[in-house]
């Protein structure tokens, strides 16, 4: 919100304290000035200039040079305004100064040839407006030299203030200038009224009826006759335009003005325009096309609360008022309209028909219903004063349902307990007296308060202990440097998490966090995907059912981006839609997963090397050594499944007894074409849940061995379709309890060895913990696994 | 045999161990004195055809000998060894080395990481929550009235009427003290939404860290005091801060926590909008309606709470300039940290 310091100095006086001082507390008592200009730096070194000739440029058809005098010496300046004339006051910035637009210093140029001292200057230079069609020529009795900043009043601090949601009262200047009264211990000074009325009263010439008393608790009006619509005054133009705002009529310009000074909308109706001089608010009972103010034509659903005369709708209430009531250049009565409206109503329709209005955002706030009848007698007088007319007699104010102000306790040790020290009673009273918070009773501990209706964020205790604090001053609150902690129980649920990073890393995976907002068609490769409502997009428009499908397209970018040798792991939720409409937690599924993928080469080109493409071992190895670093390595088992589906052309899965969490494999062809990838991908992505509840094992330390271990080596040729596991489990099997492990330690095919063949050897550990194995008993056991291995796969023993 | 011609042997010896000075020199003089063939090994064979009575003596000459000899070669040997150089004309030491691949944790989870380790050292336990979530959890219970104007604080990414994106960690407080009695000591990390514009410095998904202490005496002074602690933790000493009052419907009173910008020190720059001031956090006391909805006693108990970005912490401490890298995990990015 923009607020103008010399307009807020017409409520407190703020002499003695610096811009730097006012921002600064503004902001530490909960008004956070974002920003900030102060026109006096902003324009300074800018000045009234005379023109005192013009001639053609020599080298330049549409440039001019001007003869320009600043009040001491006469300067030559190039021009290119079609605009500029002799005799003409002209905004002039000299050598040095700095033109605010793009934040540029003069300096002296030869512009086609010709010496420039300085430059006359556009409204747009200025930031004034945008114009740029021409200078800006100010009026005839301004000396040469004067500041700008004085000359056109741009002296004033502009502040633009960040306001909570909870602060509706701060929405206006009167509401700033109260927290400076505050803050600065100063006195806040609310214009007086000052009127004549006429002869003839107001329910003669209008009436109100309220049909929809919950959401128009009060609606106050007054009525201004025989009034003449034009330009307002400079000095309400000025106001208006320092804060942004466009002048437009004096009646408009008053509203706004007031809307600004006090926070309390306002709207002004053609009264001859309101059919039966009649204003009726009632809700919709059917939709309704109906067009506003901006010449829009809206569909109003059932419901909306209307204002209405006596035959039709002419405004949105609260929101923006209807064209066929607008006040027109040859407008001479008017209703002016000040209610108070239910925040929730208008903030309901505010945001179904996405309107939102310097209105309805203060009503949806809340404003304050104690003030509707001030704000329209005080428009009634500033619109008769500068647009002629009179004031009718009296008010018109409904008001059935009464806001009451709120009362309630301060406890002092309450606000010791929560703050952590004590403001002391006499400045929390006086504290309380400038926000406007009376004082019914003092109890000694405690102060019985009633807080004004301005305030409805102040609802308990808690609220003002915070009025207290902040106006105070939270830097006088100390920062304790002795906490006790309790010795309650410690968790971290994300302990696994970190423990499967640092073993992924260690395994030479990049890790990534990706946005599991994706598109439809990539959601629906893994399952049934959730949608979002209100998308900001169709490519994040619906939830991930798999790590897989929102890194995939990540993979694409950065093989395309020359990254082609890639092995990432991501940790993340995925979603998947178990019922059409999701109205509790088991109607869908949230579940943690880890994901491994690897594609392109294991190891490039090297001096020590060949090249090395990533296979489908190397993701099993790797998640086999991932599974040993996190422990649970010898509680898993695998299983394999070489029928190609839907995400897979091959894939296997790791299972904990039955219960199978982690599927991996080749990435399908027709997949990875989805997302335009044409290397093999493999990737492994597992439940993290289920990872969690096994990994509460703990590794016990196991005696190191202390006697020699024997090894013995065989290979063997077997038939092609016989694999690799089931010979190994059975030589494990077939071995007496020596035998501790069996490796395969060379694999080929060959058809100089036969078709249909393929050799593995193996190679076999030997030992005891308890003594030193004789060769005897070795070669014995392996001799007759030898005998078994080739009865059992009719396999041929190799060598030897 | 003749003592004489075993002593001539070991003077000979002597003086050839005495020459050798490389290890292929002593190679001559291991085979010309200790091989199958050599001179000693042959002395033992010619003992066979010394007279019986005089065999103890010259085998205990031999076996003396034999001793000193293979004794002085060894000496001999090591000292060849140690001064000898190694070989290295033949290997280029220029060559690179053999790379092994090393992964990297993101950036963001670092930060995370980094965040949770300092507030577990002040006693904090870890929660995680769902980030699909309810209007309830999100809103309601944390004191968002349904069409109330603080809701559009946070743009809020909608799946159905009653579950939405959570648009911050804070929803996890209440599932924690539904579950928990006082006293609670906990921050909870996780992924947030929200529907906001996507530019170099907002985008629809990023990551907070909330954090609750609850106990029948828990003071603003209090939180001040731990959030210091962990600002100078996480950011190092030497920095100014401030506590400005701000609005979250979840706490009264509410604040938000500045820190000298160390971009430029506090001189102003266009980091920290000329203000000199960062703010990297917001906070302030539980609401008394918060506790309502969970049933704790709001007179017995009072609780801080305080939540903060870790994109933003992350961008200003890396000098990341744009949050969208983050998120589009380019491997040259992913493996800088």
């Amino acid at each position: 919100m923009k607020i103008s310091l010399n307009w807020i100095k017409d409520y407190v006086i703020l002499d003695g304290i610096s811009t730097e001082e006012i921002v600064d507390k503004l902001t530490m008592s909960g008004l956070e000035v974002e920003d900030f200009i102060d026109q006096n730096k902003k324009y300074s070194g800018i000045i009234v200039g005379l023109v005192k000739d013009v001639q053609k440029h020599p080298n330049a058809d549409k440039l001019t040079v001007c003869s320009v005098y600043d009040g001491k010496n006469d300067l030559n300046v190039v021009c290119g305004a079609p605009n500029v004339e002799k005799g003409q006051n002209v905004i002039f910035a000299p050598i040095g100064s700095i033109i605010p637009k793009g934040n540029m210093e003069m300096k002296k140029v030869k512009i086609r040839g010709v010496e420039s001292n300085g430059m006359i200057c556009a409204e747009d230079e200025l930031e004034l407006s945008d114009d740029h069609s021409g200078i800006m020529v100010l009026a005839d009795d301004l000396s040469a030299g004067t500041l700008i900043s004085e000359a056109l009043k741009l002296n004033d601090v502009l502040l633009e203030i960040a306001i909570t949601p909870n602060r509706p009262d701060a929405l206006s200047h009167i509401g700033v200038a109260r927290d400076l009264a505050a803050i600065f211990n100063r006195d806040l000074r609310i214009s007086k009224l000052d009127f004549q009325e006429s002869q003839q009263d107001i329910k003669q010439l209008a009436s109100v009826e309220i049909e929809d008393k919950l959401n128009c608790p009060r609606y106050s009006a007054k009525v201004v006759t025989g009034i003449t619509i034009k330009e307002s005054p400079e000095w309400l133009q000025n106001k208006l335009t320092k804060i942004g705002l466009r002048p437009i009529n004096n009646v408009v310009d008053v509203t706004n003005f007031i809307l600004h000074e006090l926070g309390q909308p306002l709207h002004a109706f053609d009264l001859d325009q309101l059919s039966g001089k009649r204003i009726i608010v009632k809700s919709l009972s059917e939709d309704l096309k109906f067009t506003t103010l901006d010449s829009k034509e809206r569909i109003l659903p059932k419901g909306t609360m209307m204002i209405c005369d006596g035959k039709r709708e002419v405004a949105i209430a609260g929101v923006m008022g209807g064209e066929n009531s607008e006040v027109t250049a040859s407008t001479k009565n008017i209703l002016i309209e000040s209610a108070y409206f239910n925040p929730t109503s208008i903030r309901r329709t505010s945001k179904k028909l996405q309107l939102s209005s310097d209105s309805s955002y203060r009503f949806e706030r809340g404003t304050d219903p104690s003030n509707t009848v001030f704000a329209a007698q005080r428009a009634a007088q500033l619109i008769a004063s500068i647009a002629g007319g009179e004031i009718a007699k009296g008010v018109i104010d409904e008001y059935p349902v009464k806001i009451k102000q709120k009362e309630m306790t301060f406890r002092l040790a309450r606000m010791k307990k929560l703050l952590g020290y004590e403001v002391p009673k006499a400045d929390v009273i006086k504290i309380f007296q400038k926000l406007g918070i009376n004082l019914l009773k003092d109890m000694g501990e405690s102060l019985e308060v009633i807080v004004p209706t301005h305030r409805p964020d102040i609802e308990r205790e808690a609220d003002l202990i915070e009025e207290v604090a902040r106006i105070a001053g939270y830097e006088k609150i100390p920062a304790i440097e002795k906490v006790s902690i309790t010795l309650h129980k410690r968790k971290d649920d994300f302990d696994l998490e970190d423990k499967i990073r640092e073993s992924a890393v260690a395994l030479g995976f990049n890790e990534m966090v990706n946005n599991p907002l994706i598109q439809e068609s990539d959601s629906r490769v893994t399952g049934n995907p959730i949608q979002i409502a209100n998308p900001q997009s169709q490519d994040m428009a619906y939830l991930r059912t798999s790590l897989l499908v929102s890194v995939l397209p990540i993979i694409s970018n950065n093989i395309k981006k020359g990254e082609k040798d890639i092995a990432v792991f991501e940790i993340g939720n995925v979603f998947e839609k178990l019922k059409d409409d999701l109205n509790s937690f088991s109607d869908f599924e949230e579940k943690k997963k880890l994901l491994f993928i690897i594609t392109g080469k294991k190891q490039s080109r090297q001096w020590y090397s060949a090249e090395l493409d990533y296979d489908i071992f190397d993701l099993k190895g790797l998640i086999n050594s991932f599974f040993s670093k996190i422990s649970l390595d010898n509680v898993l088992n695998d299983s394999y499944n070489s029928i190609q589906n839907k995400i897979y052309d091959y894939q296997f899965t790791v299972n904990f007894k039955d219960l199978m969490f982690g599927v991996g494999g080749r990435v399908s062809k027709n997949v990875l074409k989805m997302f335009d990838i044409n290397q093999p991908v493999f990737s492994f992505e597992c439940d993290l849940k289920i990872l969690g509840d096994l990994s509460g094992k703990k590794r016990t330390f196991k005696e190191l061995l202390k006697y020699p271990k024997v090894y013995r080596d065989f290979a063997f040729l077997f038939d092609k379709s016989i694999n690799y596991t089931t010979v190994k489990e059975f030589i494990l099997r077939g071995g007496t309890d020596i035998l501790k492990s069996v490796e395969l330690f060379d694999l080929f095919e060959s058809k100089e060895i036969a078709e249909d063949k393929k050799s593995m050897a193996f190679n076999l550990e030997y030992y005891d913990y308890n003594r030193t194995l004789t060769d005897e008993e070795v070669d014995k056991d392996f001799q007759s696994l030898i005998t078994k291995v080739t009865e059992k796969f009719n396999a041929i023993l190799r060598g030897k | 045999m003749q003592r004489s011609e075993i002593e001539r042997i070991k003077s000979d010896f002597d003086q050839e161990i005495e020459k050798a000075s490389t290890s292929g020199e002593l190679e001559q003089v291991r085979i010309k004195f200790l091989s199958r063939n050599g001179i000693v090994t042959k002395l033992f064979d010619e003992l066979k055809s010394v007279p019986g009575e005089d065999k103890p003596v010259f085998g205990k000459l031999l076996n003396n000998l034999r001793t000193e000899v293979t004794e002085s070669f060894n000496n001999k040997k090591l000292i060849i060894e140690s001064n000898q150089l190694p070989d290295s004309s033949s290997i280029d030491l220029t060559l690179p080395g053999k790379g092994i691949k090393i992964g990297s944790r993101h950036i963001l989870t670092q930060t995370l990481f980094e965040i949770k380790s300092i507030f577990k050292g002040l006693g904090f336990s870890v929660y995680d929550g769902p980030e699909l979530e309810s209007d309830y959890y999100n809103f309601e219970a944390l004191n968002f009235p349904p069409d109330h104007p603080a809701r559009d604080m946070q743009d809020t990414f909608f799946v159905s009427d009653k579950f939405l994106l959570r648009t911050h960690t804070t929803p996890v407080q209440i599932r924690i003290m539904e579950k928990e009695q006082p006293p609670i000591r906990a921050i909870m990390p996780g992924r947030v939404y929200r529907n906001e514009a996507i530019s170099s410095r907002s985008y629809c998904m990023f990551h907070q860290v909330d954090g609750i202490y609850v106990d029948t005496d828990v003071s603003f002074a209090e939180l001040k005091g731990t959030l210091v602690s962990f600002a100078e933790q996480f950011y190092g000493e030497g920095f100014k801060y401030r506590f400005r009052p701000s609005f979250f419907p979840f706490t009264e009173p509410s604040a938000e926590m500045d820190i000298t910008c160390y971009i430029c020190k506090g001189k102003g720059c266009r980091v920290c909008k000329h203000s000199g001031w960062l703010e990297i956090l917001g906070c302030g006391m539980v609401d008394p309606n918060v506790f309502k909805y969970v049933n704790y006693d709001a007179e017995k108990y009072t609780g801080y709470a305080f939540g903060m970005g870790i994109e933003r912490i992350a961008m200003l401490k890396y000098g990341i300039d744009d949050i969208r890298i983050f998120f589009e995990n380019d491997l040259r990015f992913l493996k800088q940290f």
